[in-house]
């Protein structure tokens, strides 16, 4: 009974009941104690119902009665099975109150001890202290740099916090299939600082190696996903379907690069002009390599513009070098002025000039067209002024000729013929080998479609594997955490050990209790195996002596004395037997008087008369009140 | 202008010419301190830009080792041999480095960036307020000059722009 005491307090306490540490069992509540713990249940079960029923017992009698009597309705109304009534409450029987005790701790929802332990969760705890610590720091004055405590540098500076800039770094790379050149080892092993180095900053190094390995690690990941979205099915190896995006990508770009500088109309100055314009520029680009950030978008016209100018203007500005200071601004004006001039005419020139060159350069791709043309047709013409040439030179012995010709067309028809029949010979294994080589073909094409979709569904079950595998892993880390979190007190492994003891016991005592029985089994049968020999001995004896007790008189006096031995002996069991279930009922009422012991019967009785003799002093109090009002 | 390289000794020089590479592909330039008073100022600077432009040149037009001692002609041979070597190890740096620039081709382009997640627990009007702000700062760089483009985003708005930015990305793959 201790175990389940200690459990029920543990219970009741982690409701909100304050029940001393000397309290060690359910004996010692007090009527007071025991109104707490079952309203502060009942209010966790039900608030609806508990919010009405006080904590504590009212002082009047007949308070207390009342309050009594809706604690055993609320607890009946819970669902209450036992016998229940104010008497529970106010004068308290042990196995009563245990038994209602624990219906009630059974009954609270689990989380509810927790919940009432913590009411808000931790993250909100958290925040209100964070709130609270920021408040605290804003309320603190700022003070200047040389006046700070440690306390203040800690929250008043802005403290050692640094910016995640990246820088480039080099770090070797080692492909097992590339040989690296001589000069390249080298310069790894000699040359090339730690990672740690190389950044200028030391704050940055953190940063610039992150970044690589996010973006060399992003790289990766991102060809793995179009590798096997599209990569497999296009069926090539990776460098080829690499390479073969990478013509498709340039033709694109051509495409867009074609199109976007066909020449319209309006911008006729600036801008790139043509295909061939675009190369030129890109080739400036690549020679001149300029050391400032952005490249300077020009075209080939601009830098031939921006040559013309310059030289024309170190030309013009040497003969002008005696002239006084006024005359030489005017000087210089006019020469401005005609420079503009000359400048805007050469413009004009320029511009005519590659007009004209345009037109020449399509005439010219004209004329060699035509060229070619009739460079075709001429050759054509020559062919048959041969063949004419030949049937003039044969014309002279024309019947000789003429059966020459049918010779040789005879044999030709021939040679067709053999010809065709030697073909069709060749022909017939060609198509057998080229029928099966098809079939085998399609039988691989299909294979390799069966594996490729097996591929498929492979990866799909490794990502759908890895997903549940991640969140099973997640699942357990928060299973560990909360059991981590949850309240060691409550000794588990006692109570689990302390059960599997008493079931132990239970298995012990009732081994004995069988044993016990089956002695008892065994006596009975003696018994009734030495009542029966004693009454045939008995019968067997009497008939000897009643037979021999007609002859003898002293004989006679041992029948009479057999008889009254008999009669004496069944006398005496009988005795035993009586005094056996006296003892019995002795014991069953000495257990009746323990447990009327155990249920407070006199003190409650007692405290009955008491408060039977508080209630009419009450009532008595109440009439001559009413009496003097 | 590569003449001047001749002042400093064969061994230094392939240690020099590798710092103006790292220079070249971003990292830190080579200082004139650690080089004492080898070079005035002006000689400094015109050494660094002729190293630099011919590194480029080279690797840009991707000429052959017989070009390149060829622009080399006016600086002794070992000298010669010295840059011809960090050269051929640095190719691929140098290249790449190069390629970064043609891509950044615009009037403005996206150098770095950094973000922090703040949350915000109060404001002036509603005493509870918890909400995730997250404040992005880019570095943009527009007209060789570096500029920060700094913006705060809810929860919302940041969503937008991630699904934004997914979606460029897609378009960049086709591209890579």
């Amino acid at each position: 009974m201790e175990e389940v005491d200690k459990i029920l307090i543990h219970a009741l306490k982690q409701v909100g009941t304050e029940v001393s540490e000397e309290t060690g069992s359910v004996k010692q509540f007090s009527s007071e104690l025991i109104v707490e713990a079952v309203v502060r249940c009942v209010r966790v079960i039900d608030s609806g119902l508990g919010g009405a029923l006080p904590t504590s017992l009212p002082p009047g009698m007949s308070a207390r009665f009342r309050v009594g009597m809706s604690l055993a309705q609320a607890c009946q109304d819970i669902g209450y099975k036992g016998e229940i009534g104010y008497q529970t409450f106010l004068y308290s029987n042990e196995p009563e109150i245990r038994s209602l005790l624990m219906f009630l701790v059974e009954k609270l929802p689990r989380e509810s001890a927790e919940t009432s332990d913590q009411p808000q969760g931790k993250s909100a705890v958290l925040q209100r202290a964070i709130a609270a610590a920021i408040k605290a720091q804003l309320s603190v004055p700022w003070l200047p740099p040389n006046c700070r405590l440690p306390l203040h540098s800690e929250t008043q500076s802005p403290g050692a916090l640094h910016r995640f800039h990246v820088q480039p770094l080099s770090l070797p790379h080692c492909s097992p299939g590339k040989k690296q050149l001589k000069e390249v080892k080298d310069y790894h092993r000699d040359i090339l600082p730690p990672v740690t180095a190389q950044p200028s900053h030391h704050a940055s190094v953190v940063a610039s190696i992150l970044e690589q390995h996010t973006a060399e690690l992003s790289a990766a990941q991102e060809w793995d996903n179009e590798w096997n979205s599209q990569g497999l099915l296009s069926r090539l190896k990776p460098q080829e379907y690499r390479s073969r995006k990478l013509t498709r990508l340039r033709k694109r770009i051509q495409e867009q690069l074609r199109s976007a500088a066909q020449p319209s109309p309006e911008s006729a100055l600036g801008g790139p002009r043509s295909t061939c314009d675009l190369s030129e520029l890109l080739q400036a680009f690549r020679g001149s390599a300029p050391s400032d950030h952005i490249l300077t978008k020009g075209s080939h016209f601009t830098h031939t513009q921006k040559f013309t100018f310059t030289q024309t203007e170190t030309s013009a500005s040497i003969p002008f070098v005696h002239q006084s200071d006024g005359d030489v601004q005017l000087r210089q004006q006019e020469e401005q002025l005609s420079l503009q001039q000359q400048l805007q005419q050469l413009c004009s020139e320029v511009d005519q000039l590659t007009a004209d060159m345009k037109h020449m350069t399509v005439t010219h791709a004209q004329v060699l067209d035509e060229l070619k043309q009739r460079e075709l047709g001429n050759s054509e013409n020559v062919e048959k002024m041969q063949v004419k040439k030949k049937t003039i030179d044969l014309l002279p012995d024309s019947d000789d000729n003429l059966e020459k010709l049918k010779a040789l067309v005879e044999a030709s028809a021939k040679r067709v013929v053999n010809l065709a029949s030697q073909w069709e010979k060749h022909r017939a294994p060609l198509i057998d080998e080229h029928r099966r080589l098809k079939e085998i073909c399609s039988k691989q094409d299909l294979e390799s479609s069966k594996k490729l979709s097996e591929i498929k569904s492979l990866h799909d079950k490794i990502r759908v594997s890895t997903e549940e595998a991640k969140k099973k892993e997640e699942t357990y880390k928060q299973l560990v955490t909360e059991l981590e979190n949850l309240p060691q007190d409550a000794s588990r492994l006692a109570y689990t050990q302390r059960i599997l003891e008493i079931v132990s016991n239970i298995k012990k005592q009732k081994e004995e209790i069988t044993k016990i029985l089956s002695d008892t089994k065994d006596l009975q049968k003696e018994i009734n195996s030495l009542t029966g020999k004693l009454d045939r001995t008995f019968a067997v004896t009497d008939e000897l002596v009643f037979k021999d007790a007609k002859k003898d008189e002293s004989v006679r006096k041992s029948y009479k004395y057999l008889a009254a031995l008999h009669e004496n002996c069944n006398q005496l069991i009988q005795t035993i037997e009586y005094t056996g279930t006296i003892l019995r009922e002795i014991r069953d009422l000495e257990e009746q008087i323990e447990t009327e012991n155990g249920s407070k019967t006199v003190a409650n009785l007692e405290r009955i008369l008491s408060d039977y003799k508080a209630i009419r002093q009450e009532n008595s109090a109440l009439a001559a009140k009413v009496r003097e009002g | 202008m590569v003449v001047l390289l001749s002042r400093l000794p064969a061994t230094d020089c392939i240690k020099f010419c590798h710092r103006v590479v790292d220079g070249l592909c971003g990292r830190e330039p080579p200082r004139r301190s650690d080089h004492g008073t080898t070079w005035s100022p002006e000689e400094w600077l015109q050494l660094l830009d002729s190293l630099s432009a011919f590194f480029r040149l080279a690797v840009g037009s991707n000429s052959s080792e017989e070009e390149v001692l060829g622009g080399l002609a006016d600086v002794g041979s070992s000298h010669a041999e010295a840059v011809l070597s960090v050269l051929r190890a640095r190719r691929e740096e140098i290249r790449d480095a190069l390629l970064d620039r043609t891509n950044s081709i615009s009037s403005a382009t996206l150098q770095d960036f950094d973000w922090q997640l703040r949350l915000s627990l109060s404001s002036d009007k509603i005493s509870s307020l918890h909400t995730p702000l997250l404040s992005l700062s880019l570095d943009v760089r527009e007209d060789a000059a570096l500029r920060s483009v700094t913006m705060e985003m809810n929860r919302e708005e940041l969503n937008t722009l991630i699904s934004s930015l997914e979606a460029a990305n897609k378009v960049v793959l086709q591209m890579k």
